[in-house]
């Protein structure tokens, strides 16, 4: 009898932690919070906004910020030692993978947290670049990165060609030909289409998430990885490209002076444009589909909960993550101060999304950006993803030189794979 | 000139080394330069072609950035604490276990040797993840000690000074220090640790040069970041959309100047003037 | 070595910090990371035990870290070894008797040992980039091609030999010239009055008295340079390259930190750190029987 009641004693003791781990408005409650880059200076701005303020009174933060390698350095470290992290922490999309399958995220798509439902207006690919191929959904999206094409107005006007309408990466070449030229009459070329080849090496695969396994196979339907080769190697072989190595001083000065006159790539980089890399070349930007109209993302923040954070914790973590997913506020505040384009679909028919914006000489690149973000394919992660990209950008970069046939460059990338993922 | 006269036996040739060596100081030194150049270059202008080679107009605003986003000046001050809380540690552990390892005739003292050299050759990429561990269960998270109390006798600096007394400290000035009647510990304090500089200025530099730019192990065991140090105060500005560039490299320069002053004072004792023992020319 | 001390404890009480210390914080995580290599272990483990697999696949079937340590070990000749080369001599002339401006010297050949990772990188970046690059523009002015420096196998070895010469001869300069203080005059003056030239009296004196110091700081060349990471990581790239192109800046260092972090894959990459924990004694060993060899050596 005496165990019994121990027994029973056990039970409820064990079963109370669980009961009482609701999120309680009378409580007060410091919310840790893992960012990196811009992040903190933009949720700051919300979390201390009269919104928030008003609706959660009892909950403080604690920031802590770091570049993005960093960042998920650190949270990798603590999920391996299978310790608790900050309460919050954003991962950034090409970092999901690698934290997916080890259980050291809390799965916030199951109870109590119910994430599915409480995200039925989240972006739905963003929804699913979260969700693991074992079905477990790790991370809420907070901001996305709709892929487009970011081009310079003046000189396709110049060179007569219009980038608006794309049909396919053919025309795209064609284009890019007209583009390609010597300003300066030196003998050598000073303005080229697209800054490197290796720049669609993932846009045009599932998303630009890759969709790297079918049936469990890597690389497969192998006719779609062959043709990503090559578009690559087609782009070089028309020499429209500059040859320049991403984020390196020589990139950067090169989109500065207009000498690239077009740049595939995710929302943010209009915000990169327009804050530092082109400030002075206001109105000459403008914004297209992707050649095809491609639907694709590059980049994308992410919320998540450590597994190990305590019950209560989580339950205050909770209420900032959907606020921040979810409240049109917070959407567009963090949306207008560092152009983290919002997951939430609701406030795509915000007045907001028809403005034009000046830096894109009055475009409404907004209603691209969102048309774009609805039409992206689901594809969900595996934990293998971040090894299989590693593998495949270097068969990109390797493909431009021409020595190795794309062929051969994706059996070897193949064979690569498979010896690593076993 | 025959083959007996020294190789810088003539003003010319030696003129024409003082050159060169100059020349090539002056590449080394260029980097150095450079971060500062570019901190005072507005974010925007870093990366413009050609590099900076002069002074920029961006200095105030770069500063602005750097103590209005970061706790820049409180950050500069924790890592002050804990890299001389370290390089003090360090020098008076690793000086007194290295004492005993080049001037003592010991039990297993090869064997001791050797395991202290090999633990330097443990990749310690991964120890970080059972590391963390300990220190949440020591409750040590949040505090300096898991940056000074684990390394405060390591096997570099115990390997360095070992290296150093076992050549550079004449055996003969111990015994005259043993017949003044001190024993072994006043012969530490007394002996090794005033004829032991010029190894302990080389532990002393790297080891707050070591400290001072330690950034994996502050990011995760400070999380605080009224706590953390510059380092990862100075990354958390690198990002994408928002540059902060010439903060950053401002904010870089700033924290070259204490590894610099450490590095006067302490490779003075290096080159004393060639005195009595120094090589000539 | 004094040999008429040590019947005592205080030797053993002078080391006991080291070894107290290593019981506490050192024990466990080894402990525990020769217990993650045995086996499947993910971010979160152990999940499977799997013995020797993971060493055996390491070895084996992996397509990277044979490769990996290839590159490290390229690296370490011409990068981490090569130095001494430069360092030794330097640190002669800085320390002889007729340079002025000593302190000026050794800190400028020090300056790149404390100039940050991410101003290196930069910098670098300016340096080696293929159409804009200082070397390219200089190269172009003897009417050579511009060298896809970090585009190319071979380029990236360049650069980042180059990049690690410039970071650490200024570091073994001055442990050359700490050394060089202990060489008594007089063994100079001796060789001197027999009419000995400079290059002689150094090969005579000096290098025999520097044997120790010169196997002492090779072996922290062979311990850095078998465990560089952030130099090939920062210059190539980041994880996403891999090291380049031919992944030749894929470092074993840069492979563990990638198999742990980026793959997620715990278990593999202790097994990759104790190898590599294999190499370095090896080499060690090595380093040991070639400066025994050497006049002066083997105390």
């Amino acid at each position: 009898m005496k165990r019994a009641i121990a027994a029973f004693a056990l039970a409820i003791a064990l079963a109370l932690p669980l009961v009482a781990q609701s999120f309680d408005p009378r409580k007060k409650y410091e919310v840790t919070f893992g960012v990196y880059g811009d992040l903190e200076r933009a949720y700051r701005e919300v979390l201390s906004g009269p919104d928030f303020k008003s609706k959660y009174p009892n909950i403080t933060f604690k920031f802590q910020t770091a570049d993005m390698n960093g960042h998920h350095n650190r949270l990798a470290t603590i999920i391996a030692a299978g310790e608790a992290a900050n309460d919050i922490e954003a991962v950034e999309i090409r970092f999901i993978s690698n934290l997916v399958e080890s259980g050291g995220l809390t799965d916030l798509g199951a109870k109590p947290f119910n994430g599915r439902v409480v995200g039925k207006d989240l972006v739905k690919f963003a929804m699913s670049n979260a969700t693991t191929t074992r079905g477990k959904l790790v991370a809420m999206p907070v901001d996305i990165a709709p892929a487009v094409l970011f081009y310079r107005k003046d000189l396709a006007d110049a060179a007569k060609v219009n980038l608006d309408s794309l049909k396919s990466w053919d025309e795209y070449i064609e284009a890019g030909k007209k583009l390609t030229l010597d300003r300066d009459g030196d003998g050598k070329k000073d303005q080229f289409a697209i800054t490197h080849p290796g720049d669609v090496g993932v846009i045009p695969l599932n998303g630009g998430n890759g969709g790297w396994f079918e049936d469990g196979k890597p690389l497969e339907p192998k006719q779609k990885f062959l043709d990503v080769l090559d578009l690559v190697l087609k782009i070089r072989r028309a020499g429209i490209d500059a040859d320049l190595g991403a984020w390196t001083p020589a990139w950067t000065q090169a989109l500065k002076d207009g000498k690239v006159a077009t740049m595939p790539l995710g929302s943010w980089f209009g915000g990169a444009l327009k804050t530092w890399i082109a400030p002075e070349s206001k109105g000459k930007w403008r914004v297209a589909y992707l050649p095809g109209k491609l639907y694709a993302a590059v980049g994308g923040t992410y919320l998540a909960i450590p597994a190990k954070v305590s019950a209560a914790r989580k339950a205050a973590a909770w209420e900032v993550i959907k606020y921040l997913a979810t409240s049109p506020v917070a959407q567009l505040a963090v949306f207008r101060s560092i152009d983290a384009f919002p997951a939430l679909t609701t406030v795509y028919s915000d007045k907001v999304m028809d403005e034009g914006v000046e830096y894109f000489g009055g475009q409404k690149v907004r209603k691209i950006y969102a048309d774009v973000a609805l039409h992206i394919p689901e594809s969900p992660v595996s934990e293998y993803d971040n090894v299989v990209l590693s593998i495949w950008m270097r068969a990109v970069s390797t493909v431009v030189f021409g020595k190795k046939s794309p062929e051969v460059l994706y059996e070897e990338a193949r064979k690569k794979i498979l010896a690593t993922v076993e | 000139m025959t083959a007996r006269r020294p190789m810088f036996g003539t003003t010319v040739p030696r003129g024409a080394a003082m050159i060169a060596l100059t020349a090539v100081a002056l590449l080394f030194a260029f980097p150095f330069y450079y971060i500062f150049v570019l901190g005072t270059w507005p974010g925007e202008r870093v990366l413009e072609l050609p590099p900076h080679l002069v002074f920029g107009n961006g200095l105030s605003a770069n500063l602005e950035v750097l103590l209005e986003r970061v706790p820049y000046f409180s950050s500069f001050l924790n890592s002050l604490g804990i890299a001389l809380t370290q390089t003090v540690l360090s020098l008076f552990f690793c000086t007194m276990a290295g004492f005993a390892f080049a001037k003592y005739r010991f039990r297993f003292r090869k064997q001791l040797l050797g395991f202290v050299i090999a633990t330097l050759a443990v990749p310690g990429f991964l120890n970080i993840v059972p590391f963390y561990k300990m220190m949440v269960a020591f409750g040590w998270i949040n505090t300096w000690l898991p940056l000074v109390v684990p390394g405060m006798a390591g096997a570099f600096g115990i390997f360095l000074m070992t290296q150093f007394l076992a050549h550079g400290l004449p055996d003969e000035l111990l015994d005259a220090g043993a017949i003044d009647g001190l024993g072994e510990f006043g012969l530490l304090i007394r002996v090794v640790f005033p004829l032991a500089r010029p190894g302990m200025a080389i532990l002393g530099i790297i080891t707050f040069i070591g400290s001072w730019n330690s950034f994996t192990s502050a990011l995760v065991f400070l999380p605080d970041l009224s706590k953390t140090t510059l380092p990862v105060v100075l990354a958390a500005l690198n990002s994408r959309v928002d540059n902060n560039l010439g903060a950053l490299m401002l904010g870089t320069a700033l924290s070259l100047l204490p590894m610099m002053a450490i590095f006067l004072v302490f490779s003075r004792q290096i080159i004393s003037g060639l005195t009595a023992g120094a090589v000539k020319g | 070595m004094r040999v008429s001390r040590g019947k005592g404890r205080m030797p053993y009480l002078f080391i006991a910090p080291f070894f107290a210390l290593f019981a506490v914080f050192g024990v466990f995580p080894i402990g525990y990371s020769v217990l993650m290599s045995l086996f499947n272990w993910k971010m979160s483990g152990p999940v499977e035990f799997i013995g020797l697999g993971n060493y055996v696949n390491v070895l084996t079937v992996d397509p990277f870290f044979l490769s990996a340590v290839l590159n490290t070990l390229v690296l370490l000749l011409t990068g981490s070894l090569l130095q001494h080369f430069i360092a030794l001599p330097l640190a002669i002339v800085v320390n002889s008797r007729f340079v002025k401006g000593k302190e000026f010297f050794k800190t400028a050949y020090f300056l790149p040992y404390i100039t940050s990772t991410v101003a290196v990188a930069i910098i670098f970046a300016n340096l080696f980039d293929t159409n804009y690059g200082l070397f390219n523009w200089a190269l172009g002015a003897f009417g050579i091609e511009p060298v896809a420096w970090l585009a190319d196998p071979v380029g990236i070895k360049v650069a980042l030999s180059a990049v690690l010469n410039w970071k650490y001869v200024g570091w073994n300069m001055v442990i050359y010239l700490a050394a060089l203080q202990s060489i008594p005059a007089e063994l100079y003056e001796a060789v001197e009055m027999d009419g000995a030239g400079t290059i002689r009296k150094h090969l005579a004196i000096t290098l025999p008295h520097l044997m120790p110091v010169v196997f002492f700081a090779v072996s922290l060349s062979i311990i850095g340079g078998m465990q560089i990471f952030e130099e090939p990581f920062v210059l190539t790239g980041g994880y996403e390259n891999m090291g380049g192109e031919g992944n030749s800046g894929l470092t074993a260092a840069f492979y563990l930190m990638f198999t742990a972090f980026k793959a997620g894959r715990l278990g593999k990459a202790s097994a990759i750190a104790w190898i590599i924990f294999v190499v370095i004694l090896l080499l060690n060993r090595v380093n040991r029987l070639a400066t025994d060899r050497m006049p002066g050596g083997g105390d």
